[in-house]
């Protein structure tokens, strides 16, 4: 699954450290996000969407595996 | 701070159990191996004592823990490791039985097969408890 929240952090300003304090999470977990090693779980995703002020859909592609 | 002070007491359990250990040992000299078995309850327990206190005293390593322990990544990857080794020592068992057959060394062969055999029983229980709970 793609993601797009290293274009959203970067606009924003945000460190991934500083992100990843915010989130709760280690900034491994940011990094590994961004670069698509890592899909978060659905609270993560909502966290994640929410402080971005956007729905999940505009953070994170779905893709179909089929 | 209820789990630190947990831990504490746990810590320090260890660390007497392993004076007591060592002292009566030393009293009426049974063997190397439970002196050996109280100097790692000490070492264990006072590492995990040293540990808990930086965690009650220092808060940036308190938020660093406390990151760490509820990360959900941290979790997945150690759910993933214990799958991985569980899968790794079943089948290196299975391995390691057959070789020891044919080199004729039967008791040994038994009893790592027991332990595979142990393993496989608790992934089942495991895994019913689990599949009743999700």
């Amino acid at each position: 699954m793609k993601n797009r929240i290293e274009e959203i952090r970067k606009k924003k300003g945000i460190k991934q450290d500083e992100f990843a304090k915010l989130m709760g999470v280690s900034r491994q977990t940011i990094s590994s996000l961004e670069t698509g090693k890592y899909n978060p779980s659905i609270f993560l995703a909502h966290k994640i969407a929410r402080y971005f002020e956007l729905t999940i859909e505009d953070v994170f592609i779905f893709e179909d595996d089929i | 701070m209820k789990y630190n002070r947990k831990n504490i007491f746990i810590s320090i359990f260890w660390v007497v159990l392993g004076v007591v250990l060592t002292v009566l040992n030393f009293i009426h000299d049974f063997d190397s191996y439970w002196s050996g078995l109280g100097t790692a309850f000490i070492v264990v327990g006072g590492i995990q004592l040293a540990r808990q206190m930086k965690y009650r005293k220092n808060p940036e390593y308190r938020e660093r823990v406390d990151t760490a322990n509820s990360d959900e990544r941290n979790r997945f990857i150690a759910g993933r490791a214990w799958a991985w080794a569980g899968y790794i020592y079943v089948m290196a068992g299975f391995i390691v039985i057959i070789v020891l057959q044919i080199a004729g060394l039967k008791e040994l062969s038994q009893t790592i097969g027991f332990t595979v055999c142990a393993l496989l029983i608790l992934y089942w229980v495991c895994y019913l408890y689990l599949s009743k709970k999700y």
